[in-house]
């Protein structure tokens, strides 16, 4: 399923800035496809909904871990591990502001 | 040339928003805009009452006027919930729930009433809703140590309000 959403905040600058606009594709048997660099946007049960870069994919665990590149980022310890039934998809287009 | 077409088709659509910031450790929590939030749903409650004890109801204005009520009072819940939810997982810790044990109850009590705030138009609700508000507040100002005092807000609905004493 696809999806467009619109990026709020800074910490994926300069890869997403404020504004842009990202394509979303949620293939949940694709998630253990996931590898680091890859982009995804998933519902966190604290912050929301958030856009990260993956660092690590465990498909035995079912979790992702994320973070942002700026360095004011949240830490990924915070953040937790994303479980993926939480991922909404993974970023495939971005559309500049 | 992409880019206006999507955000002509957001300003329609509202495509759903995904946060790559709270990033910053500000440090600014504050929990008066979630008692203000409160109390603007009270204030929302006593408009609607009002409203509703005149005798022609079937205006269009009737309709207009109780249709915006509700939508602040639908949104001014939600955000009162927000509000505490981002103190709650940003700002409390571990040793602030050991010594403050009631807590995480009283923060489940804030997100039920605010939902009841939502889902009915009784006062008591928005009442008990402001009072569970003013409890986090309390022990909210507790744990960074400031003092505080009861005052009652200089606005409608004038309720008492628990405000850092600086």
């Amino acid at each position: 399923m696809i999806k467009i959403i619109k990026v709020t905040g800074s910490s994926l600058s300069p890869f997403f800035n404020p504004g842009d606009f990202v394509l979303t594709w949620r293939a949940p048997r694709q998630f253990r496809k996931l590898i680091p660099g890859d982009t995804v946007v998933f519902d966190h049960s604290v912050y929301g909904r958030m856009i990260k870069k993956v660092t690590l994919n465990n498909p035995a665990e079912r979790t992702l871990a994320v973070r942002g590149s700026h360095p004011d980022s949240l830490p990924a310890q915070k953040i937790g591990l994303v479980p993926y039934q939480n991922i909404i998809g993974k970023v495939f287009y971005r559309i500049r502001r | 040339m992409l880019y206006p077409f999507i955000q002509f088709l957001d300003r329609t659509f509202h495509f759903s928003e995904a946060k790559a910031h709270c990033d910053v450790p500000c440090g600014i929590y504050d929990p008066i805009t979630a008692q203000i939030d409160a109390l603007t749903v009270v204030r929302m409650m006593d408009l609607m009452d009002a409203l509703a004890e005149g005798d022609d109801k079937s205006r269009l204005d009737f309709h207009n006027s109780i249709s915006r009520y509700i939508a602040v009072k639908e949104e001014h819940a939600e955000k009162a919930k927000h509000e505490i939810r981002v103190i709650w997982g940003d700002f409390i810790k571990d040793a602030h729930v050991e010594k403050y044990p009631q807590l995480p109850g009283l923060v489940h009590k804030i997100m039920q009433l605010g939902s009841k705030c939502r889902q009915t138009a009784s006062r008591d609700h928005g009442l008990a809703l402001v009072d569970a508000i003013n409890d986090f507040a309390e022990i909210f100002w507790a744990i960074k140590e400031v003092k505080t005092k009861k005052a009652k807000a200089p606005y409608a609905p004038g309720l008492e309000i628990v405000y850092p004493d600086l």
